[in-house]
């Protein structure tokens, strides 16, 4: 596009040097702080912080959570993608602006609107009260359940989004075309639809996978202290404990987690692909 | 066996839209029938109906003495080639015509899928992707894909349509070949009369959604029973009488240059051995031909004709 790179560079270099400035270079010192121990490298800052059986707790949940969050988004995000791709057009436009909805609705008023539904006078206790499946509202809150139930919400939207635009690049007739060929439903997702749509499922359970990991509001209000995850961690050893060295190594943990988890989809994309 | 696909008021619809209502029609065994009919007549849907992938707004489809309305498609035994072929994009030539096969475990596959990819002269190209063919050659692996499940019921949308007149001659011969040699029922959907002329047993002329008329192929290029039908296969001047029926002609039974009408001459085309031109005139639209050897006629000229009634088809209905 520009006659020489030279002018190219010249352009990028202001961009470029803002980054680094302001991004790269605070992030790399947040990095090395637990690196170091007493002047030299050392890795035992986090080996610290997995001999505690507390962190080794919130890492596993934050894990946990977010696998199931994703898992059970990629479940209902094919049930709806399927059912949205299969409308006709003006009433999937309806229906996927319903979907995107909550994306355009701050993630903090969303989440108090989870506490009054899930509170103990809240809307879902009530409904178990009168029909009389139990006489005590039950507690919701302030578990892992109450932190699923909002990540899920929060994020399933970008995985609808995915699998929706990766649905809609599928040849027309290939679903009717392989039901003829005799195939069940249960093989028309295995060896078709799955089969073509491996790319918006990487790309939806990376961005659901990450995003609950590193989601903030959402578990620190629905889980509050007793349903820490990696990110409340962070906050909580930085205020309250003034602990930089937790929480950079907090940081690398879950830097390194996103990435993984973004490669660790490809792979599987990629090698059923090319079986 | 007569009746070996019956479709019985068949009655389908996309939401408010009624794409075919009401549509009798019985298919024997080992039939070559054609759905002939305009863009937008129903002659896609009628076939999905058929292959189970459209419910029934009204109506029944029989194959083979069974009643198969609420059976899937994946029970039907009904092979379909796609109009938009419909390949996998995941899966190389010889996996997509080997799709089927392996879902019921066929014993000989490998043999199974390289006949049917020789049958449609594409065995070299087995272990290409679909994405790297002709839209020509994604055709015939479609319907080698679907030959090889050696279906009750074989039905073609359109499967020649993107294929050089070479080709498609030489495809249509082996699709006649085929349907002889193994006896199969097929139904072929095209909007090219001379392609279902040449192929069908029997044509079914479809019109908005209904049946205009069933009959051989010479029935319906000799003796069309509408103004619709006749016009469909070349009787291309309608005369009313008045009473609802008329006569029609061919472009070429229409005389110029002398004869009790007169018209203006509105298009003139050369084409080789004749001059086609079209004329308006007090009785309506007039297409004739004549030979070159005739003086040719200006645009905007007025012009004596005649229709000679022995060279005219009768009609019931001028509609
Ligand atoms: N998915 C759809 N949604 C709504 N209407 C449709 C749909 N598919 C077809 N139709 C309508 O149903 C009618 C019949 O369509 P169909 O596809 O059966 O026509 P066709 O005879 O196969 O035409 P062509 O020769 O162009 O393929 C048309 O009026 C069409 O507009
Ligand atoms: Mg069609």
């Amino acid at each position: 596009m520009f006659e020489n790179r030279a002018v190219g560079l010249a352009l990028t270099l202001p961009a470029a040097i803002f980054a680094a400035a302001l991004f790269l270079v605070p992030v790399g010192i947040l990095l090395s702080e637990a690196f170091r121990i007493d002047g030299s490298w050392s890795i035992g800052a986090y080996i610290d912080f997995f001999s505690s059986a507390r962190n080794r707790t919130v890492f596993l949940r934050t894990l946990k959570l977010g696998a199931f969050v994703a898992g059970v988004s990629a479940i209902v995000g094919y049930a709806a993608a399927f059912v949205i791709v299969s409308l006709p057009p003006t009433s999937r436009g309806r229906i996927f602006g319903l979907v995107t909805l909550p994306l355009m609705i701050s993630p903090v008023a969303r989440t108090y609107a989870w506490l009054v539904i899930l509170g103990r006078t809240g809307f879902v206790n009530q409904i178990l009260v009168n029909l009389g499946i139990t006489d005590t509202p039950f507690r919701i809150l302030f578990s892992e359940t109450a932190v699923f139930i909002g990540l899920l919400q929060l994020f399933m939207p970008l995985m609808i989004i995915s699998l929706v635009s990766a649905m809609e690049n599928m040849p027309k007739d290939a679903v009717p075309a392989a039901r003829i060929l005799g195939a069940n439903w249960f093989q028309v997702f295995w060896r078709v639809i799955l089969a073509l749509t491996r790319e918006g499922l990487v790309i939806g359970g990376t961005l659901v996978f990450t995003g609950s990991m590193t989601a903030y509001i959402t578990p620190a209000i629905l889980g509050g202290s007793k349903v820490l995850m990696l990110e409340t961690l962070l906050y909580q050893r930085v205020t309250v404990a003034n602990d930089f060295v937790s929480a950079s190594v907090i940081a690398m943990i879950l830097i390194v987690m996103s990435f993984s988890a973004n490669l660790l989809l490809k792979r599987i994309a990629t090698a059923r692909k090319s079986r | 066996m007569s009746d070996f696909v019956l479709l019985e008021n068949l009655t389908l619809a996309y939401g408010k839209t009624i794409a075919v209502e009401a549509l009798n029609l019985s298919i024997n065994q080992g039939e070559l029938i054609t759905l002939l009919g305009p863009s937008g007549c129903g002659k896609t849907t009628t076939m999905r109906a058929i292959a189970g992938l459209m419910p029934l707004r009204g109506g029944k489809v029989w194959i083979d003495g069974q009643d198969v309305s609420r059976i899937p498609p994946s029970k039907r035994q009904v092979g379909l080639v796609f109009q938009s072929y419909a390949l996998f994009p995941h899966l190389s030539v010889f996996e997509n015509v080997a799709f089927g096969l392996r879902l019921r475990s066929e014993p000989n596959l490998k043999q199974a899928v390289m006949d049917g990819l020789e049958m449609v002269g594409l065995a070299e190209f087995a272990d290409r992707h679909p994405t790297d063919l002709s839209g020509g050659q994604q055709q015939r692996v479609a319907l080698a894909r679907s030959v090889v499940m050696k279906p009750k019921v074989l039905l073609l949308d359109e499967p020649l349509s993107n294929l050089d007149a070479r080709l498609r001659l030489d495809m249509r011969t082996e699709l006649q070949r085929l349907q002889k040699d193994t006896g199969i029922t097929m139904v072929f959907v095209t909007h090219d009369q001379s392609e279902a002329l040449a192929l069908a047993d029997k044509i079914v002329l479809m019109r908005d959604g209904a049946i205009e008329q069933i009959g051989t192929p010479e029935q319906i290029y000799s003796a069309p029973v509408s103004g619709f039908a006749a016009d469909f296969v070349g009787f291309e001047t309608i005369l009313p009488d008045g009473k609802g029926g008329g006569q029609a002609w061919r472009p070429g039974a229409v005389v110029l240059g002398q004869g009790p009408y007169n018209g203006t001459v509105r298009g003139a085309s050369f084409a080789g051995e004749r001059r086609e031109y079209v004329l308006d005139s007090k009785i309506g639209v007039v297409k004739a031909d004549v030979s070159v050897a005739h003086p040719a006629f200006e645009i905007g000229q007025t012009v004596d004709f005649d229709l000679p009634p022995e060279t005219a088809v009768q009609l019931a209905r001028v509609d």
